[in-house]
């Protein structure tokens, strides 16, 4: 559905995006991922036709987005970066213009209209000015015009932004239920979010993608398994015992009370948890607590991006 | 044509819900007004023969009302767009730049044309008042009307390129106010060259001297020429740069 290939962004004294590829396939919910700054919304932006790249090749739908940019375009629902809408517009009337702009006819857009109002809790909203909606229905009334030519593919650009928890949740729910239809892209700061909707995950940094892989698999392997047991032992010798482990990278030794926690770091790729119990069992110490740490996409975000919040810091102190 | 036709709507429609709309109309009323009532005067005094309607169309009051209120017309169309972000959703719908260009000129086009309508009120008004023996000859109202819409639409194509241009729709409107001033003084040229050829130039290229005559009832060819070019280089440009945003 997405297909980008060495796609590079210049602006004037920067490199916004710098040879990035990627592709979607139709019917994924992709998550989009990336610190401030990190090319994100310039990538949407290409891929929306807003923008031309540098270079590098993009295609939506088989359509270039530079020499077809119309065809690509209509397949295509975009929900920029804060949400723009006329404020002073009602919210029907403005659906309906987005429709017909979208080519759709004055009786599809009609019907269309009561469709997304309903899937995106618009009903009686219809009314109201949007000016005067609060964030959450602009967000909504953003999402109903991305959604109202039925577009196969979805860009959304950090849809949940501005949000309180239950319209994250209820946005959430209605992405996922999108899904069955159409291809999603979003991008987001909220990585728990991710991890419950998005099927794969790319993420970006600095204008440079990290990591692209499908979400629990990038959980896996991006970082180290790690155990947690808590025995009655003598800490120094579970420590050294432990660390003569074959699966055992790195141990951390704490008391808590008259028993041992011990944090235990494995390899990479390695499941180390059959070697540990069989070891536990045969030093005969009593266990009472035995459990593997997963670790979250937030950890595997930080990992790939730390390093220079630091420097860009110190870039935009500069600046 | 689909697109343009829904564009064009929302574009009038903007003017509408806008109180700058309502505060145009009534200053362009009042000096339009405060004009017909000069012509007024100068009919009621008996001037047989020679021009009147340059009153309504040639004054200083009209080229003040005309260097005013465009502006204040044209600043929002696209500078608004940039700063609310409007644009972006705008561009990444199927729909072509010249398309966007073209609706939001034919929305400020629509609205300068809704400013004019009340003063058709004068010709009934004169027509009404107008004694047997000398009739008001409708020609130069007629070719006052043609010449007022055309300088008109070739400063809104200005307005609209300075609109594309700023992201402020203030810095808009100063820049379309320069560009009218000085289409407005070069005008006045002809009086001040000595130059022969200079000069017949000059008259060609004026919106002064196209008015002058307009008001007289010369439906001037040479004139329609140059601000229809006007206006289509305005618009190209406008289209020009915002294709150039997605190149830079």
């Amino acid at each position: 559905m997405i297909k980008v290939e060495h796609l590079t962004k210049a602006f004037p004294g920067t490199v916004a995006v710098d040879d990035v590829s990627f592709e979607v396939q139709a019917g994924e919910i992709v998550g989009f991922l990336g610190p401030n700054g990190a090319g994100k919304t310039t990538t949407m932006r290409i891929l929306c036709g807003y923008i031309a790249p540098t270079s590098g090749v993009v295609e939506i739908a088989g359509h270039d987005v530079l020499r077809d940019s119309q065809a690509a375009r209509r397949n295509i629902g975009y929900l920029p970066e804060n949400c723009p809408l006329y404020p002073e517009m009602r919210v029907d009337d403005y659906l309906f213009f987005r429709g017909r702009l979208k080519g759709l006819s004055g009786r599809s857009c009609r019907q269309r209209l009561s469709e997304v109002k309903e899937l995106c809790g618009l009903e009686e909203m219809g009314h109201r000015i949007i000016g005067n909606l609060s964030k959450g229905y602009r967000q909504r009334v953003g999402l109903a015009d991305a959604l109202i030519a039925a577009p196969p593919l979805l860009i959304l650009d950090e849809p949940t932004i501005g949000l309180d928890p239950n319209q994250i949740r209820e946005v959430r729910a209605l992405i996922r239920g999108l899904a069955q239809q159409h291809t999603v892209l979003l991008s987001t700061h909220i990585l728990p979010e991710v991890e419950v909707t998005c099927d794969r995950v790319v993420i970006i940094n600095r204008g440079r993608i990290v990591a692209a892989d499908a979400t629990w698999s990038l959980i896996e392997h991006a970082s180290s398994p790690r155990m947690i047991v808590e025995v009655q032992a003598d800490a120094v010798e579970l420590k050294d015992r432990l660390l003569g482990l074959g699966a055992v990278k790195a141990v951390e030794i704490e008391p808590a009370g008259s028993w041992v926690r011990a944090r235990i770091e494995g390899h990479g790729g390695m499941d180390m948890r059959p070697e540990l119990w069989r070891f536990l069992r045969e030093a005969g110490w009593e266990v009472r607590e035995f459990y593997s740490e997963k670790s979250t996409l937030e950890e595997v975000f930080s990992n790939l991006t730390a390093g220079d919040e630091a420097e860009k810091a110190a870039v935009e102190t500069v600046a | 044509m689909k697109r343009i036709w829904t564009m064009w709507s929302r574009e009038l429609a903007a003017y509408f819900f806008s109180p700058m709309a309502y505060v145009v109309m009534i200053f362009f009323l009042v000096v339009m007004g405060f004009s017909f009532w000069l012509l007024a005067t100068v009919l009621s005094q008996g001037v047989r023969g020679g021009p009147v309607m340059n009153e309504l169309f040639a004054s200083i009051f009209f080229w003040l009302t005309i260097l005013i209120t465009i502006p204040v017309v044209t600043m929002r169309l696209i500078a608004e767009e940039k700063k609310a972000g409007t644009l972006e959703t705008l561009l990444t719908a199927p729909v072509r730049d010249s398309e966007v260009v073209l609706a939001k000129y034919l929305g400020a086009l629509s609205f300068y044309i809704v400013l004019w309508l009340p003063t058709l009120s004068y010709i009934g008004i004169m027509k009404f008042f107008e004694p047997p023996d000398t009739p008001i000859d409708l020609g130069p109202m007629v070719s006052g009307y043609i010449g007022a819409l055309l300088v008109g639409a070739l400063y809104l194509a200005v307005g609209l390129f300075t609109s594309s241009l700023a992201r402020n729709q203030i810095v808009a409107a100063i820049g379309c106010f320069a560009i009218c001033c000085v289409l407005f003084l070069g005008g006045f040229l002809p009086y001040l060259v000595h130059s022969e050829s200079v000069r017949d130039i000059a008259t060609y290229l004026s919106s002064v001297m196209y008015m002058m005559d307009a008001s007289r009832g010369v439906v001037d060819t040479r004139g329609i020429v140059f601000h229809l070019s006007g206006i289509v280089l305005m618009l190209f440009l406008s289209v020009k740069v915002l294709e150039w945003r997605r190149v830079v």
